[in-house]
């Protein structure tokens, strides 16, 4: 066999093929390692915050109790106070800042057992939207307390998505949710098969996507307190007597 | 034989060396860079060993086909058809292999294999 020579054209060329080649692979592999750093760097961060959420709820609750002896001890001395005293139990259980009983309904969404293969995953589990749904419907037959799992809903509770589990007062919830709410037992449970999106998660979905749903009335019930904290920071009273 | 693979050898450790980076958002430029001078370089084999090689052709068929490889990507990236530069892709993808399918032919056709 002759020799074969390649032209110098043909080599430049391929040590720029080799060139590139390089770079390519010096952008891709910072790119590569760029990723999961920030994603662990997040998580961590995520979850010391969490868990300094926790200690303040903590320590809020004690200032709470702390807050209620000093208030009784105060309204102990007289007995004008002792109206007062009442006024503001009252309130502070209607705005949700103690726990709660009475007669009620339990609701408890779980996610569907088995997905059939080929389904979308998603329709088989309970999304914000439909937790949502049933706690408006509660509040709209007269419940006087709700909370789920543990999360007492308040004037400024949010109820929204967080991948695969579900936000509640900022506190992350998963399936199962039990929904409890005080009110007139029978009128709880009708007002929920009147709601349109309420009765859609509790009698369609519940048979289309093998949705747990079970929905029992009690006589008695406790409802939790809220746990986080109500300090605005924008509003201002109107007028001059708050009452 | 031996001249190419040295070559190639000095231009990846001369990019690995300088660590040279480009923005990420023109990866895909380079992507198709590299596919245009692989195109380029079987080509060049198959012409030096058919003996046809010719600097002028090899330079500006070199120089063309990047242009308009780059140029592909760029419009699919001012159109909003990221996936253009596929074509460029699936184009000197074809060109490669049958560039190397005729090297092998006349290789073993040297080498009295066939």
């Amino acid at each position: 066999m002759d020799r074969i020579t390649f032209r110098p054209s043909l080599v430049i060329v391929f040590a720029m093929l080799g060139f590139l080649v390089a770079i390519a692979f010096n952008t891709a592999r910072d790119l590569g390692q760029a990723r999961p750093d920030r994603v662990g760097d997040l998580a961590t961060v995520a979850r010391d915050m969490e868990t300094q959420r926790d200690e303040l709820q903590q320590r809020l609750s004690e200032l709470r109790h702390r807050m209620n002896d000093l208030e009784r001890e105060a309204a102990e001395d007289a007995g004008v106070r002792e109206t007062f005293s009442r006024e503001l139990r009252e309130a502070r259980a209607s705005a949700g800042l103690s726990g709660v009983v009475g007669p009620g309904l339990e609701v408890i969404l779980a996610d569907g057992t088995e997905v059939p293969p080929g389904a979308d995953p998603n329709d088989y589990v309970i999304h914000d939207t439909d937790l949502a749904a049933v706690v408006n419907a509660l509040l709209a037959g007269g419940a006087e307390a709700i909370d789920v799992n543990g999360e007492r809903i308040v004037g400024t509770t949010p109820i929204r998505c967080a991948g695969t589990t579900i936000l509640v007062n900022s506190v992350r919830i998963g399936s199962p949710y039990t929904v409890r709410a005080i009110g007139d037992p029978v009128e709880l449970e009708a007002a929920l098969a009147e709601d349109h999106s309420a009765s859609l998660v509790l009698v369609t979905y519940k048979k289309q996507f093998s949705l747990q749903v079970s929905v029992s009335q009690s006589n008695r019930l406790q409802v939790a307190a809220f746990k986080g904290t109500l300090r605005p920071q924008y509003l201002q009273q109107v007028g001059g007597d708050p009452s | 034989m031996m001249v190419l693979v040295l070559a190639l050898a000095l231009g990846v450790t001369l990019g690995l060396l300088t660590d040279l980076q480009i923005p990420p958002n023109l990866l895909t430029y380079v992507g198709v860079a590299v596919l245009a001078a692989f195109d380029s370089c079987f080509g060049g084999i198959k012409a030096s060993l058919e003996r046809t090689f010719d600097d002028k052709v090899f330079a500006f068929g070199f120089i063309t086909n990047t242009l308009l490889a780059a140029f592909i990507v760029f419009i699919g990236d001012r159109i909003g058809v990221r996936e253009l530069y596929l074509a460029a892709v699936v184009a000197f993808g074809i060109r490669l292999f049958d560039n190397l399918a005729s090297v092998r032919r006349i290789v073993f056709q040297r080498r009295g294999w066939e």
